[in-house]
């Protein structure tokens, strides 16, 4: 399993956040967490990638820590340096520098390359995100995790979004996908997790979900 | 954790010395230190060197807050911070990161505190540049040190973080004053290994104790976690 959560339970002082939750994700696998705000979703993502420690049970990661990656509202670049020099910096921290020819590579696959000597904070909402989509699959991730990534995007970040997650599944990433667009994003998943006040309120197969009618 | 901390140093000296704007900060800070303390002497009287050579630390440590301030902050506008603790390296990369390039733009501030303390407080040099170096090393060492931990519990969104840097600063006092001590010495002329080596040593311990406490406590002050 690339990711098993046993009993997982969150705690912020005397005030339960999340409270037994239980889940594993094969290599492949699309699991899109679902529920209110407020639910425990951004919480549940934290504890998963490692970035929170759980009050109780057990969060295991199958995968080098260097193929796991995170995108999600915030971009993680520098204004003030080019699209290049961003993706040179992070992929040197992941030990994937394979020079200016494989950065420019990845910037061309997101539509960037001509903007790669121009400023990040320059860019438009949708150009940033999709420099942080070539930061995100120059790692290649085996597990990656998405906080409503679509946020904000204009019709072509989006498609690009939608082609790259594609991509990185047939690689044989499994993915943790918080979503609020569950209409939209449904078709894309594999199993749901819906939270509900801490609670997986279902967890299972999205085609279960669907037809208790779960994405409507 | 070398080789990730030489990453984060090189981006950050890439992002503060392009613009200039992340340095012009601390160096004004401390020439006007010095100024105002050079106007503060009565006329035709010299200042102590004592005295002068606190004013030089003063301004390296007033320049060594808003430098680590500047260096923290730049990972929290797009929300860096999220990605250099998802990366595959130890935090404590991220304070040596931080400290090579604070420690790098301090000498580069340092380098015009020195003769402005010395024109401006009517100090003269007096040889014995690799004990004067030594000191600036050891001295240097230790501000960057407790300024890298500090710079990171500065970005702490609570109150009771931000507190902490006001507690923690005044740690600071056995290192200064082993720094005013040697650099009085090297303004009179008279810093030899005899009357260095105490103060040296204590420079040295305090470097020593305080890295030690900062790879200890760096991972919790910057995740955020209890």
């Amino acid at each position: 399993m690339v990711l098993t959560l046993d009993r997982v339970a969150k705690f912020y002082g005397d005030k339960p956040v999340l409270r037994e939750v239980s889940l594993a994700l094969a290599p492949g696998q699309v699991l899109l967490v679902a529920g209110e705000n407020g639910a425990g979703k951004s919480t549940l993502l934290k504890v998963m990638a490692g970035l929170s420690r759980p009050s109780a049970g057990t969060v295991r990661q199958g995968v080098d820590q260097s193929r796991v990656a995170y995108l999600g509202h915030q971009t993680f670049l520098y204004p003030r340096l080019t699209a290049l020099e961003n993706l040179r910096f992070w992929a040197r921290l992941y030990g994937r520098d394979g020079g200016e020819a494989a950065l420019l590579a990845a910037l061309e696959r997101v539509g960037l390359a001509r903007a790669a000597h121009e400023e990040a904070g320059s860019f438009s909402r949708g150009m940033a995100q999709r420099l942080s989509l070539a930061r995100v699959f120059l790692v290649d991730p085996a597990l990656l995790f998405l906080d409503e990534p679509g946020t904000g995007l204009d019709v072509r970040s989006r498609g690009v979004l939608r082609a790259e997650i594609a991509a990185a599944r047939e690689r044989g990433a499994a993915l943790v996908w918080v979503s609020h667009a569950l209409g939209e994003d449904l078709p894309a998943a594999d199993l749901v997790l819906l939270l509900d006040k801490g609670r997986a309120g279902y967890f299972g197969p999205a085609a279960g979900f669907a037809a208790e009618g779960g994405g409507a | 954790m070398i080789r990730p901390a030489l990453v984060i140093a090189g981006k950050d000296l890439r992002l503060v010395l392009a613009g200039g704007v992340g340095l012009a900060q601390p160096v004004l800070l401390g020439l006007l230190l010095v100024f105002v303390f050079s106007l503060a002497r009565p006329a035709g009287e010299l200042v102590p060197p004592q005295a002068a050579a606190g004013v030089f630390w003063l301004a390296s440590l007033f320049a060594m807050v808003l430098i680590y301030n500047t260096l923290y902050s730049l990972e929290e506008a797009h929300g860096a911070r999220t990605g250099l603790l998802l990366a595959p390296l130890a935090p404590q990369a991220v304070w040596l990161g931080k400290g090579l390039a604070g420690a790098g733009l301090l000498v580069v501030s340092q380098v015009v505190f020195l003769p402005a303390a010395m024109i401006f407080l009517g100090q003269d040099f007096h040889g014995g540049v690799g004990l004067a170096l030594l000191t600036l090393l050891a001295g240097d060492l230790g501000v960057c040190v407790l300024g890298s931990l500090l710079g990171a519990l500065a970005q702490g969104q609570a109150a009771r973080e931000s507190l902490l840097t006001v507690v923690l600063f005044p740690l600071l006092v056995p290192l200064l004053l082993a720094g005013v001590r040697l650099g009085g010495l090297y303004f009179e002329g008279a810093l030899e290994w005899e009357a260095a080596a105490s103060w040296l040593g204590l420079a040295a311990a305090f470097d020593a104790v305080f890295a030690a406490a900062a790879l200890i406590l760096f991972p919790f002050v910057y995740t955020g976690e209890d």
